[in-house]
């Protein structure tokens, strides 16, 4: 329940395997093969990439909360695993998950005020007419089966900084690395506290600043130090230890003693990392016309 | 063979006329669904599963602010009873459009579908349906306002102590259920209470409920006003912004006053609120709870003079209402409730005795760092007096039967009317018998 990960319905009902969530996608493609011939799609990673940076805009505009579209997000991500993507207008799911979302994290917005914003952003997507998103409503409570309470990474990254006694610096750095891991599949697959672990990890040992990112590798060896059946200290074979490493072996003894799926969070920074290679080829232009193409054509944004 | 007939009189033709009639206006609000169904809207949000294709509503039950329940039978497979909650959509009338969902009526389904516990109501599903929203709850018998009610007329005679004890043990387990996963209720009363036939206390009505965990606004901002005025905590009625769960136990303490006196402890008059949407101070509200536990004081109540509304605790008379036989305050109160109310002396079990005043003492404590937890309230020794144990069954060893739940198909104009108040079918009006309508908000 809501205190409690092990008992919400997160854990019990929007957890998959790899295996599983990826079937599930087959079959919703398969179900409507021509249109997903008809009109081709980028990387998903790409198209959250996008939907991430309307939202972003949207909500700047509003003045909304990290967290509240962090669980947009999340509604997104839920409705799209059960809901052809293809079949929907975009711009209206992405407006309605954040005024759902808003509701729902406590700081809610007027529907009116969410429709207006909408429309300024994206008129040739968005009518001004409440009741298109307030049916839209409707359809993302009845997919997620009224599942709205969202755990976070944040709260235990929040619980973390004092426990490992982190600096500033790579809390801010854990924290955009949490924000980042909405772009992929990862809220749908690991429980939120390894994300935590993950984005401390990453920020202590990818400083951005210094050398760019280091390879997916490199971090993983570092993390799967921190295993049990691992003899070797982390940081071993790169010479005198820096601060910074000294930080990471901190963070890995600690990660040691405690019952943190190492495995999990192994993957989980692999994921992360090759969603910054992806991002690369990410071109809104691309994104936005191919969305277009299939909204326009179908007349899904009457 | 006339005998062996069913009679057959005029009455009873008329009878079965209207009960007819009134049958199919019950059913009548759960048809405008139907209707919808001729004409999908284009790309529009079309429900998966029909209400009516799982359950037969067969009566009303109450109405409130949110819209209104129903009871309901399960069909085609479903089995059992159920009690409907239908929320009104936002402008009734006319053709009802999709206007965005309530942030109560989100809260409590997200709320609901999230949480599982004996001592909560148990949700069965949500069915979102041509711009209506039905929640489909296990159907509950009793609730406390009803059980205090049948004490109450048409003679008094007291709830017996060993229920009272169960009840509120019960309660408080609830509760601490919702405590301890950062949920306040903020609307606890006796409506809101329900009992099964087998006298299990299940928690419902999770409508002003939220979770309490880092809020990004303090809790005031969000709602001006909360819990039914009765049994609102002085905190609340003094403006605190920053409320605990410590206002669940003032209302548990008000419930626990009520279950034995059958009668509201602070009945006290709502001062509305004015056209600038301003929140009165609630000074009859405070003057009734003042006159039974006497002025709150900034020895007792450190806090106090920090409460956004506390110059104006200086307009309530500090006046105690009651003092008999050297007593006072609540103390008095206490004993010439049990007294009047009629609960006898021996055997000690059958008197809730010095322990529930000490327990009510301490839920209807001003200092809301000081009010007891739901989990030390659990603890405290009123619940093993006399070495007893408490009954999961509140009506264990009970004779008193309690009238089914009055469910009623008289609802001709189901699709119009917003009645305020906490209506109950069968039951006289709230608002007529002086309940407190249901608590605004914002």
């Amino acid at each position: 329940m809501a205190a409690n990960f092990w008992a919400s319905t997160q854990r019990l009902h929007w957890q998959f395997s790899r295996e599983t969530l990826s079937d599930v996608r087959q079959q919703l493609e398969d179900e409507d093969r021509n249109l997903v011939q008809q009109y081709p799609l980028p990387d998903r990673r790409l198209l959250s990439i996008f939907f991430n940076q309307q939202l972003g805009k949207l909500g700047k505009k509003m003045n909304i909360r990290q967290q509240a579209l962090a669980t947009a997000q999340v509604y997104m991500r839920r409705f799209y695993s059960k809901v052809e993507i293809r079949r929907t207008n975009p711009y209206l799911v992405l407006a309605t998950a954040l005024y759902l979302a808003c509701k729902m994290e406590e700081c809610p917005q007027h529907i009116r005020v969410v429709v207006s914003e909408a429309r300024q952003q994206w008129p040739e997507f968005i009518i001004s007419d409440v009741s298109k998103l307030g049916e839209c409503e409707f359809y993302l409570i009845s997919e997620m089966n009224s599942q709205l309470i969202i755990h976070h990474p944040y709260r235990t990254l929040q619980e973390f900084q004092g426990t490992l006694n982190m600096a500033q610096d790579d809390v801010s750095l854990a924290w955009s690395i949490v924000n980042d891991h909405y772009l992929t599949d990862l809220p749908l697959l690991v429980p939120p506290h390894v994300i935590a672990v993950t984005a401390m990890f990453l920020a202590l040992t990818l400083k951005p600043t210094q050398t760019g990112l280091q390879s997916a590798a490199t971090s993983a060896a570092a993390l799967s130090s921190a295993s049990p059946t691992s003899k070797e200290p982390a940081g071993t074979s790169q010479g005198p230890p820096s601060t910074q490493q000294k930080k990471v072996q901190h963070l890995v003894s600690w990660l040691a003693e405690g019952e943190v799926d190492i495995t999990a969070c192994i993957e989980c920074s692999q994921e992360i990392i090759s969603l910054y290679d992806v991002w690369e080829q990410y071109n809104e232009k691309t994104c936005k016309e191919q969305i277009a193409r299939f909204v326009k054509a179908r007349g899904l944004d009457k | 063979m006339s005998g062996t007939n069913p009679p057959s009189s005029a009455a009873t033709a008329r009878a079965l006329e209207a009960t007819q009639s009134l049958k199919r206006s019950v059913q009548a609000a759960f048809d405008e669904s139907q209707d919808a169904r001729k004409a999908p809207p284009n790309n529009g949000y079309t429900s998966k599963v029909r209400v009516l294709d799982r359950y037969k509503v067969v009566g009303f039950i109450s109405s409130g602010t949110y819209g209104r329940v129903y009871k309901a039978v399960g069909v085609n497979g479903q089995v059992g009873e159920f009690a409907i909650k239908k929320f009104k959509p936002d402008k009734e009338g006319e053709t009802i459009q999709y206007t965005g969902i309530s942030q109560s009526a989100c809260r409590e389904m997200a709320l609901c579908s999230e949480l599982s516990h004996p001592n909560m109501i148990h949700l069965v599903e949500i069915i979102l349906e041509d711009k209506c929203i039905f929640m489909v709850f296990e159907y509950a018998e009793h609730d406390l306002l009803q059980i205090i009610q049948h004490h109450s007329q048409p003679t008094r005679y007291p709830i017996p102590a060993s229920a009272i004890k169960s009840i509120l043990f019960q309660l408080l387990n609830g509760l601490l259920y919702l405590h301890t996963n950062w949920v306040l209720h903020r609307d606890l009363k006796p409506a809101n209470i329900m009992v099964t036939s087998k006298g299990e206390v299940r928690i419902g009505d999770l409508g002003l409920a939220r979770l309490f965990y880092k809020p990004l606004h303090n809790l005031f901002s969000g709602d001006k006003v909360v819990v039914t005025i009765w049994y609102r905590a002085p905190e609340l009625l003094l403006g605190s912004r920053h409320y605990t769960p410590a206002i669940d136990l003032w209302a548990v303490g008000c419930i626990f006053a009520e279950l034995l006196s059958l009668r509201p402890i602070f009945k006290g008059e709502e001062a509305k609120m004015d056209s600038k949407k301003t929140v009165p101070f609630q000074k009859n509200q405070m003057q009734k709870i003042v006159e039974i536990l006497g002025m709150p004081t900034k020895e007792k109540w450190p806090g106090l003079v920090h409460q956004p509304e506390f110059t104006q605790l200086q307009s309530v008379s500090s006046a105690v209402r009651e003092a008999s036989q050297g007593k006072t305050g609540l103390e008095a109160w206490y004993w010439n409730t049990l007294k009047s109310t009629g609960y006898p002396d021996s055997p000690p079990s059958a008197n809730p005795g010095p322990q529930g005043l000490d327990l009510l003492a301490k839920l209807l404590e001003y200092d809301p760092s000081k009010r007891l937890t739901a989990e030390q309230a659990l603890q405290h020794p009123y619940f093993t007096a006399n070495g007893e144990r408490v009954t999961a069954n509140c009506f264990e060893g009970m004779t008193t039967q309690y009238p089914h739940r009055r469910v009623s198909a008289d609802d001709n104009d189901i699709r119009m009317s917003s009645l305020p108040g906490t209506k109950r079918g069968g039951l006289p009006d709230d608002s007529l018998t002086g309940r407190p309508t249901k608590r605004m908000k914002d």
